[in-house]
């Protein structure tokens, strides 16, 4: 019986992958992101390390404001760093916030919408008026004032991104488990006698767990540039090269005046595409997984 | 037609702002700073004391060129045989800009009651004199301890027929507005309007004469690029406060100078000396973690790419405006710039990296030693300086956290001690006084942000304070300093420039404080308003050719629209008929 369920679980999954790959924009999304990862994997093999520590960076004779031509694949800063190494290694924390702080969002806005729509009544009631708390307040301002508070660190702005952006998540989840409930299966299975937490895990998580997965791939972008904000407005951790704080320093110093486009065009580049990347696979997977969205495009 | 008429009503409303007869000569000055009061017992902001410079004449003065002690409103002075008590004698026909005599009463009053009621910028000063009137152009100065300060009265003299009525205690008058517009200096107050600009007009009555220019106007501009801007165009007259990326622009104009004035500022790299609550990481306590850390600060780098070249390296601190009270101290006994010195130290010491993580443990392989950086966030050098103090630390096997706080934050944590490292500066005054207090063992959880004591420093300190030959006590001084730069809890990085540009093409006699180094606005006594002059009869505030260019055009258009339409009128009248 399980063997049976499972395969059918595995079928259905190979389905959704087949039609994904079918649709232009997640083959595109796919691509894209897939250069980033390797991109960040391999950052060792490809960029190194040294040349982002200014003092070394010096030491080696690097100049001010090197132009590609100059120097190296991306020229350098006006720390004399190479912006290639930078660029490499922000990918790293790009990506990682994004996954991170989106993981964070959906496990919230999950566990709130989930029990939110399933126990009902007065939880219910108490979970939606947090829930618009958090959307009512000023998403960025919120934002702000968390990183300012909390301190400088990767870890603090996963926390600041994740617990500022669930309440979108947790109505839409809510809202299709709300659905979900009132369908004959679900009545089956309680007049045979199954718990409630049996109900959840066996029919509603797995009706829900489409919606979850589409939902997540596009707070990644939504993750990403939260990080990318943060970082320009210098609430990012100083010590780790991320594409926003590339883009803050390079605004500070001046980089724009002087027309060096090197020094901040790879990690704006570089943010464009990635999200991009992420919203196209978001958008793809929702489609194939939410139906009535089909028609739409 | 609506063109036209916004155009002249531009034109109208330039030239009612231009106006010469009510201010005259007017010099446009640009600050960034804005301060909290103009009272003179409570305010504390660097540009403030612009203003009383102007307003408020001091019973000595100070030269321009060296800051050597010059009479005043005194014009000479004696001083007794046990060198505790001078008499001043004050200048003939004193007057205040409201035409009250100024007399030796206003003198003593100023002093006595800056003393009992604790005037932030008198007390310190006068926390030991004693003055008396002896009659209206006499006043005599009683210290309690030798003081060799003295015959130095630079404290502001305010009129006692103006401040006795609103300042019957300490509490009371901080809150004072301070806008009675009263004063002996060259300027006084005019109109006020905080956070925009303060006006200031020339005193006929001041002691000197009256100035060239008859109207000071200090505009606040926060954002840097706005007071540049306005200095390009010509709407300011001289600026305070330029970022360094501008001056090379700056300079470029034909019109304009941008200078550096150095008047002892410095930034210093602090290391926590352990004296406050919380204790910095064991390493720092031995001198030689220390010594280490001052050899892998590269002063060069940060000037180059930090400051744009304009700083020059430090060696000590330097506790006042004047060069000369910062010791020569020879090349080869300097902790200069030397990574593969510094790895040797610290083997030598035991620090190694037995794991092979780049980071050094304490000896007896202990845990990495890892130090909490400061990083002050209120200016933009100090975060560009803490993103090369990790490399500097890393090529010497020591690793870096950085924590940011602004100014107030950071204060609070030096203050518990709760810190291994820091960048952060000061500027001092004249006197070296109150710069060398501020590392005595008195200052701990105050001012001492260094967090270090040396008992031979509290000795020295306290006998410079009394010494009154000027000779032995820059020896004192130079002594002083030269211990705490051996123990090697406080690396001046650079001694850091005013940025400061003014225009040329209006006015002339910009003076520098102390000469050729200096800067010409916010030094120590502000001597340059006094002696510029408008160049070549240009009147302050007057009309640029480019407005009467731009009038000319309009009444030309104006005239040339009212005969046309003119002529369609006759024509129309000539079709009616």
């Amino acid at each position: 019986m399980t063997v049976v369920v499972g395969d059918r679980k595995r079928q259905r999954w190979v389905e959704v992958a087949r039609e994904f790959w079918q649709a232009r924009s997640g083959r595109i999304g796919v691509i894209i992101l897939a250069f980033f990862v390797i991109l960040a994997i391999a950052a060792p093999l490809v960029a190194g390390t040294d040349y982002i520590n200014p003092v070394k960076a010096r030491a080696a004779g690097l100049p001010q404001w090197g132009t590609p031509a100059e120097v190296g694949p991306l020229g350098t800063d006006h720390f004399r760093r190479s912006v290639w190494d930078q660029f490499v290694y922000g990918s790293r924390i790009s990506l990682l916030v994004g996954l991170a702080a989106s993981f964070l969002t959906i496990l919230i806005g999950s566990a709130v919408g989930i029990v939110s729509g399933f126990v009902g009544g007065k939880l219910d009631s108490a979970l939606m008026r947090i829930t618009e708390w958090f959307l009512v307040i000023p998403f960025l301002p919120l934002a702000i004032v968390l990183a300012a508070v909390l301190g400088r660190s990767l870890l603090n702005m996963i926390f600041v991104i994740g617990i500022t952006s669930w309440p979108s998540t947790a109505r839409l989840v809510r809202s299709q488990v709300l659905t979900l409930k009132q369908r004959t299966f679900v009545d089956r299975s309680r007049s045979l006698g199954g718990s409630g937490l049996h109900v959840v895990r066996q029919h509603i998580l797995p009706n829900v767990s489409g919606l979850i997965l589409a939902n997540t791939t596009l707070a990644v972008p939504i993750s990403i540039l939260t990080e990318t904000t943060l970082s320009f407005l210098g609430l990012g951790n100083p010590q780790t090269a991320s594409w926003g704080k590339t883009l803050e320093e390079a605004f500070v110093n001046g980089a724009i005046a002087r027309n060096a486009w090197w020094y901040y065009l790879p990690a704006g580049v570089g943010i464009v595409l990635v999200v991009l990347a992420f919203t196209l696979i978001g958008q793809t997977l929702e489609q194939i997984v939410d139906p009535r969205l089909k028609d739409r495009r | 037609m609506l063109l036209v008429l916004v155009l002249t009503m531009m034109l109208g409303a330039s030239l009612a702002s231009a106006t010469t007869e009510e201010e005259g000569v007017v010099l446009r000055v640009g600050l960034g700073q804005p301060w909290t009061t103009l009272n003179v017992t409570a305010g504390f902001e660097v540009s403030v004391y612009e203003i009383w410079n102007l307003q408020y004449a001091t019973l000595t003065d100070k030269s321009a060129d060296d800051f050597s002690t010059i009479e005043g409103l005194a014009e000479s002075w004696d001083a007794s045989d046990d060198g505790l008590t001078y008499t001043y004698t004050l200048r003939e026909g004193l007057l205040w800009s409201d035409d009250t005599p100024l007399t030796a009463e206003d003198v003593a009053w100023t002093i006595n009651t800056s003393r009992d009621q604790g005037w932030g910028n008198h007390v310190a000063t006068t926390v030991n004199l004693d003055a008396v009137a002896i009659d209206d152009r006499t006043v005599e100065i009683t210290s309690l301890v030798p003081d060799p300060k003295l015959p130095t009265m630079d404290v502001y003299i305010v009129p006692k027929h103006i401040w006795e009525p609103i300042a019957p205690d300490g509490e009371a008058v901080t809150s004072y507005e301070a806008l009675d517009g009263v004063g002996s200096g060259p300027f006084f107050i005019e109109q006020y309007e905080p956070e925009q600009f303060v006006r200031m007009r020339a005193n006929p009555n001041y002691w000197q004469g009256e100035p060239a220019i008859d109207t000071i106007v200090f505009q606040i501009f926060t954002n840097a690029d706005a007071r540049v801007a306005a200095l390009q165009a010509g709407e300011l007259d001289a600026i305070h406060d330029v970022a360094e990326e501008s001056m090379a622009t700056l300079d470029d104009d034909p019109n304009i100078v941008a200078i550096a004035g150095y008047q002892g500022g410095f930034d210093e790299l602090a290391i926590n000396g352990g004296a406050a609550e919380g204790q910095p990481h064991p390493a720092l306590l031995d001198p030689i973690v220390r010594r280490a850390i001052g050899m892998a600060i590269d002063k060069e780098a940060v000037i180059e790419d930090v400051l744009a070249g304009f700083g020059e390296p430090a060696t000590t601190i330097s506790p006042s405006a004047d060069p000369s009270w910062v010791p020569d101290i020879p090349e080869d006994e300097q902790i200069a710039y030397d990574v593969a010195g510094a790895n040797a130290l610290l083997d030598e010491a035991g620090y190694l990296d037995t794991d092979g993580d780049g980071i050094r443990e304490m000896p007896g392989g202990g845990d990495n030693i890892v130090l909490r950086h400061g990083v002050n966030t209120d200016s933009n050098t100090y975060p560009a300086i803490g993103e090369l103090f990790p490399g500097w630390m890393e090529v010497i096997g020591l690793g870096v956290e950085l924590n940011s706080y602004d100014g107030g934050q950071l204060f609070e944590v030096i203050i518990a001690g709760d810190y291994d490292t820091f960048v952060w500066g000061w500027t001092p005054f004249v006197d070296p006084d109150p710069m060398l207090s501020y590392f005595t063992s008195a200052e701990i959880g105050n001012y001492n942000d260094a967090n270090w004591t040396d008992p031979e420093y509290d000795a020295l300190y306290e006998e410079q304070k009394q010494e009154l030959d000027p000779d032995r006590r820059k020896e004192i001084v130079h002594e002083m300093l030269r211990i705490m730069y051996d123990a090697g809890v406080y690396y001046p990085i650079y001694y850091s420039p005013d940025l400061q540009a003014y225009r040329t093409d209006r006015f002339e006699g910009w003076v520098r404080q102390p000469a050729d180094i200096g800067p010409v606005m916010f030094s120590n006594t502000s001597p340059s308003y006094f002696q510029l002059q408008p160049v070549g009869g240009v009147v302050g505030g007057g009309i640029s050719p480019l407005v009467l260019i731009v009038a000319g055009v309009v009444v030309l258009g104006v005239v040339a629209l009212v005969l046309a339409n003119a002529q369609r009128k006759r024509a129309t009248a000539d079709e009616r008929e």
